[in-house]
């Protein structure tokens, strides 16, 4: 009996309960699909485990110039980025990221239409031109200030090592099969040879 | 449940006493801090970018990349958020040892520590937070002083802004300005037994490098060497004074150059200043990757 008296004394308050919960939750939001596609137990790794190490791509990135400074920003397992500035002012990010992490990234570059220093080279949305290394490393120039330019952007790629980069072996050890169709494009670890006129790069429609 | 980081970025506050106390640092570094709010104009803001579609791609890769906890984002944001809320409970008991010493209620000097012993610990604990953070943050190890040292001469924004009020808030307003030198002297006569009972450490010390409590003071106190020329030069650049500080906060806080120790309790309390640029500088980084890694 008291039992059941206590249980009914308690059912308002399950109720309130009940009925502010959803007000408690938060709104839907256009991340959530991404939000859980990502987490748990079964969620993939951001970063897969046979990423180059950042490290290793500091090498390949151009150096300070006349009123340039190129200076370190971050370096993560699969990525190393630098900021150009000029006068204290950021005018763009230079990057070096492992497409093995994400092969979408490199699938892009499968029509691409124009090249750099020899490589395929898209632009990308409307601040970034990137060129693909081997099927594999992805070497990016992105504006961060309205006067630096697509030509810009050109110019700077091209001071990057790429003929060093495209001499980097990929690291395969527990590659195999990883990472789907990317597999196949590691195993080209030859230098590209470089034409003998260096192509200019053409503008592409954003996307 | 799993913290989502594009709510933590959408729900940062853009008024209060936080907003407040780093605006006011604004005549100190001018045009650093816009207090950058919501994840997608967080986005834009950061990349320039005003494609749609890119920007969705860019705060998926964004959100990928925070989750993989192997990539020490989540610690990062942990240790800006747990700074804060323990330094909090250090204000309450820097607050409660003050009353104790004008009044009656002496006895609670012998369970409070003095408030500039308290403060250096708070502001130390607060500094290893910024290099270990910024270690996490970069992929490093968690002691590379020497990386963070070179570092420290590009910040900018939000990251500047923490070091500005890290300076002002724990450093000058409580302890004066010869700050470094002070807590410097301070922090070399105490012993692992002062840090252990001290609520900031206590909050973080798992995450600061070091065996043991002896160890952890060690790092600490070499952290604090190493940039207290930074500091110093950081406070005669940009001019820097206690009366100036408070002139500014007048506005909103209740302060008199009197009551500096209330005046820093009460920030201590009251401001959270590590968390909210804390995640600022961890959604610009992610940002910054994700758009380049796409």
């Amino acid at each position: 009996m008291i039992f059941a008296r206590r249980i009914k004394q308690l059912i308002p308050f399950v109720l309130v309960f009940l009925l502010t919960l959803p007000a408690c939750s938060s709104a839907p939001s256009k991340y959530d699909q991404a939000q859980s596609d990502t987490t748990g137990f079964n969620a993939p790794a951001a970063v897969d485990k046979t990423a180059e190490k950042g490290g290793t791509f500091n090498q390949f990135f151009p150096e300070s110039e006349g009123e340039y400074n190129v200076v370190p920003s971050q370096e993560k397992k699969g990525f190393a980025e630098y900021k150009l500035k000029r006068d204290g002012e950021t005018l763009a990010m230079l990057s070096i990221n492992d497409t093995v992490s994400l092969p979408a990234a490199a699938a892009k570059y499968e029509n691409a239409t124009t090249t750099v220093a020899g490589f395929p080279s898209v632009v990308q949305g409307t601040t970034a031109t990137g060129v693909l290394i081997n099927g594999r490393y992805q070497v990016k120039v992105l504006s961060r200030d309205p006067s630096f330019t697509e030509a810009d952007r050109a110019v700077w790629l091209e001071k990057f090592d790429l003929q060093g980069l495209a001499g980097l072996k990929a690291n395969t050890k527990v590659f195999k099969g990883a990472r789907g169709n990317a597999s196949t494009k590691v195993k080209q670890t030859k230098p590209i040879t470089v034409p003998e006129s260096v192509p200019r790069l053409v503008p592409q429609p954003a996307g | 449940m799993s913290t989502k980081i594009y709510e933590k970025v959408d729900r940062l506050p853009t008024r209060g006493l936080t907003v407040r106390a780093l605006k006011s640092l604004d005549k100190f570094v001018p045009g650093q801090w816009d207090n950058l709010v919501g994840f997608d104009n967080t986005i834009k803001t950061v990349t320039g970018e005003t494609d749609e579609a890119m920007v969705q791609a860019i705060g998926e890769r964004a959100i990928a990349l925070f989750n993989d906890k192997s990539q020490g984002y989540q610690r990062a944001l942990w240790m800006y958020e747990t700074v804060d809320s323990a330094s909090g409970l250090l204000g309450a008991a820097a607050m409660a040892n003050r009353i104790g010493q004008d009044t009656f209620l002496g006895f609670l000097k012998t369970l409070t520590p003095k408030p500039e012993k308290a403060q250096t610990i708070d502001l130390v604990v607060k500094l290893v937070t910024e290099v270990v953070a910024f270690c996490h943050i970069n992929g490093i190890p968690g002691d590379s002083l020497g990386d963070f040292l070179s570092a420290l001469g590009d910040y900018s924004s939000e990251s500047l802004m923490r070091m500005a009020a890290l300076v002002s808030f724990d450093g000058v307003i409580p302890l004066g300005a010869d700050f470094s030198s002070k807590a410097l002297t301070l922090i070399k006569g105490m012993r692992s037994s002062d840090i252990e009972k001290n609520q900031t450490f206590k909050g973080i010390q798992k995450e600061i490098p070091g065996h043991d409590s002896k160890g952890k003071l060690a790092f600490m106190t070499e952290s604090l060497e190493s940039t207290k020329g930074w500091m110093d030069r950081f406070v005669s650049d940009k001019g820097i004074t206690q009366g100036s500080l408070v002139d500014n906060l007048a506005g909103f806080v209740e302060g008199s150059k009197s009551k500096l120790d209330y005046l820093g309790a009460f920030l201590d309390v009251s401001v959270k200043y590590y968390e909210h640029t804390g995640v600022q500088t961890l959604a610009r980084r992610l940002i910054e990757r994700a758009v380049a890694e796409l």
